[in-house]
């Protein structure tokens, strides 16, 4: 049929998990160059935020966490944002993030649920 | 002096029969299974050599979205476009949403998705530039896969207002 043998280049994992009663679809993908991450509650990927590590030549790595497509004016998404890259530097990937946050609340209980959810789930 | 029991109780469980039911019948209108999605989204991936090229083809389906990565040699996420369907006219809204927009590759690709299928799309892309061979062959078979796995029906003929409808 045309397909390749080998194993195909992007490592990904598909799962769903209930975050206050809220069904969220949670895919994590690994590409070369960039972690994404999707968590939908409503079926569309939702706010689209980027986040990278900026290296600077100080022993504290800073980082960038910016809406690219989406809400902007939605603090909570930019702090699972935040959490996850940090999560992401100090387990010592350098790799910047894409996350896609498409909920139905914005509430602590739920930042707390993703950004759990996804960590159990990490690819890094 | 008090209504007989009967009827008042009766007209109460008309209504009560009444709401259940068109309750009932919402419910069934939202609960129409297309794919078995069981516990979160359907992802595919799928691999096919083109011309001595390989290109990776990765399709999530999201309920109302689809997001498509196409890559070709690394693995890499190369640009990110949106494009929906926008009313009137069916014509087609797309933007860059990471990676700049001096590499239009993508965004013709995602344009193109939209207007084959009329699906709200992702794509992100990793096709080298300067090529629209391998970026016709990438269409081609991403448009194929959507039609194969039921994500879009194939546009049997141009619609116009003109033709008749049945």
């Amino acid at each position: 049929m045309g397909g390749l043998e080998q194993r195909f280049p992007v490592p990904y994992k598909n799962l769903s998990v209930e975050i206050k009663g809220n069904k969220t679809d949670l895919v994590v993908c690994r590409y070369d160059d960039h972690f994404l991450v999707m968590a939908t509650q409503i079926g569309t990927m939702g706010t689209v935020l980027h986040a990278r590590k900026e290296q600077g030549f100080t022993v504290q790595p800073t980082f960038n966490v910016s809406v690219i497509f989406g809400k902007r004016d939605e603090p909570m998404l930019l702090a699972i944002t935040r959490q996850l890259i940090e999560h992401i530097s100090s387990s010592g990937s350098s790799m910047p993030l894409v996350l896609s946050l498409g909920l139905k609340d914005h509430s602590m209980d739920t930042l707390k649920g993703i950004v759990s959810a996804v960590i159990e789930n990490r690819l890094w | 002096m008090s209504s007989p029991p009967s009827s008042s109780s009766g007209k109460a469980l008309d209504f009560e029969a009444a709401s259940k039911s068109a309750v009932a019948s919402v419910e069934s209108l939202k609960f129409k299974p297309q794919d078995d999605i069981a516990g979160g989204v359907q992802v595919t991936s799928f691999s096919e050599i083109v011309d001595e090229v390989t290109l990776h083809f990765q399709i999530i389906r999201l309920a109302k979205q689809i997001y498509v990565w196409i890559g070709s040699n690394s693995a890499n996420l190369g640009n990110l476009y949106a494009a929906a369907p926008t009313r009137p006219n069916n014509t087609v809204s797309v933007t860059s949403i990471l990676g700049g927009a001096s590499d239009n590759t993508g965004s013709g690709i995602a344009r193109r998705l939209v207007l084959k299928t009329g699906l709200n799309i992702i794509v992100a892309c990793n096709i080298p530039k300067n090529n629209p061979m391998l970026e016709a062959n990438a269409e081609k078979k991403l448009i194929e896969k959507l039609i194969a796995l039921g994500y879009s029906r194939p546009k049997s003929q141009s619609s116009g207002p003109g033709l008749s409808s049945s």
